[in-house]
């Protein structure tokens, strides 16, 4: 087998690679693919937590890359999904325990054992996210609609396009969308920040409590059906795998008396 | 009254996200270039130096501007020209 080595990254910390690594790993599974999920944020392990894997860590990324261990012993299989499986990062150690040849080698060995191999970057745009995309051959890019995480992610689209030999392809996952707040031109749209970035989009993630609830569990919202967020995860594991997914209406429904009554005074105001 | 009409009849332009954008889409033109504060204005003033040994400039009108296209900047200039000096 030869899969797809994916690496999700931001700059900016705080936007939700985690959270996306989490949730796009367990929608591809879902869709019957094999996954690996890499946490490549050495010294500041989360990944675990967000699968409510975090008691079954017996080995970590680093055990593996000194040889204290074999790749299958550090892997932790998914509760439900037996087609899923976690390479914790070292909570210990921090991010100079591994080096861009290192990963190289360990995303080779995995992408013969996986389809998808979804490696979740560390913040930042040093040794730990260098090596977090040494082994890609794919990128996501994701931020928010917010000024600082905007410019941080062009910063990051600027570092992948320098890599162009070995990342082919980097798309856009625009996350925490407030419609109401676009509607009312409080914020950047998705169609404002895509025009400033210049670049492919993946997928629109909606601003959802779900979310919260769902890492407090260990559950990923993309297991749960009826779920905005959940559903808008599910859409870029399918669009990864080639298929043609219109984008979410993310509309609110706030066609009320009272914004139909200024719309028919002044059709150009947003209510 | 006046600001609940201008409520009422406001459009897209000159809101919260406007403002954003625009002040995002001029600090990552500065950022991709690398470029640094006043750099644009030096180069202005020798362009600027330059075309009037040849030409009477209209100072009034003259139009720099940096924009992007695609991933690329661009940098836009306009001198309108009044008269031939030699």
């Amino acid at each position: 087998m030869s899969g797809r080595v994916i690496v999700i990254t931001s700059g900016k910390g705080g936007v939700g690679k985690t959270t996306a690594s989490a949730n796009i790993g367990v929608a591809l599974a879902n869709t019957g693919a094999s996954v690996a999920l890499v946490d490549m944020d050495i010294g500041l392990r989360n990944l675990d937590i967000l699968m409510g894997l975090e008691n079954r860590v017996v080995y970590n990324l680093i055990d593996v890359v000194e040889e204290r261990c074999k790749l299958r012993q550090a892997l932790v299989k998914d509760k439900k999904l037996p087609n899923l499986s976690l390479l914790p990062a070292a909570q210990t150690r921090d991010k100079t325990a591994v080096n861009s040849e290192q990963m190289k080698v360990l995303c080779n060995e995995l992408r013969e054992l996986f389809e998808f191999v979804i490696i979740d970057s560390p913040a930042g745009i040093e040794s730990g996210f260098q090596n977090a995309v040494a082994g890609a051959d794919e990128a996501i890019v994701i931020t928010t609609p917010e000024m600082s995480a905007v410019r941080d992610a062009d910063r990051i689209i600027g570092l992948l396009e320098a890599r162009k030999d070995e990342i082919k392809e980097y798309r856009l996952v625009l996350n925490r969308i407030r419609p109401a707040m676009v509607k009312n031109n409080d914020m950047m749209s998705v169609d404002d920040v895509l025009e400033i970035l210049s670049v492919k989009l993946l997928g629109v993630v909606p601003e959802d409590e779900e979310v919260i609830t769902s890492t407090n569990k260990g559950e990923p919202v993309s297991a749960s059906e009826n779920v905005r967020s959940g559903l808008a995860f599910r859409n870029i594991a399918r669009r990864l795998r080639g298929e043609d997914v219109p984008f979410m209406d993310l509309d609110p429904q706030n066609s009320t008396w009272f914004s139909r009554i200024v719309k028919f005074f002044n059709p150009a105001v947003r209510v | 009254m006046q600001q609940v009409l201008n409520w009422f009849f406001r459009g897209a332009t000159g809101t919260v996200r406007e403002t954003a954008k625009d002040r995002m889409r001029t600090m990552l033109v500065s950022d991709r270039l690398e470029l640094p504060a006043g750099r644009i204005e030096m180069l202005q003033e020798e362009l600027v130096a330059v075309v009037s040994r040849y030409f009477e400039l209209d100072g009034e009108t003259t139009k720099f501007d940096l924009q992007q296209f695609e991933r690329r900047a661009q940098l836009i200039a306009n001198f309108p020209l009044v008269r031939s000096k030699c």
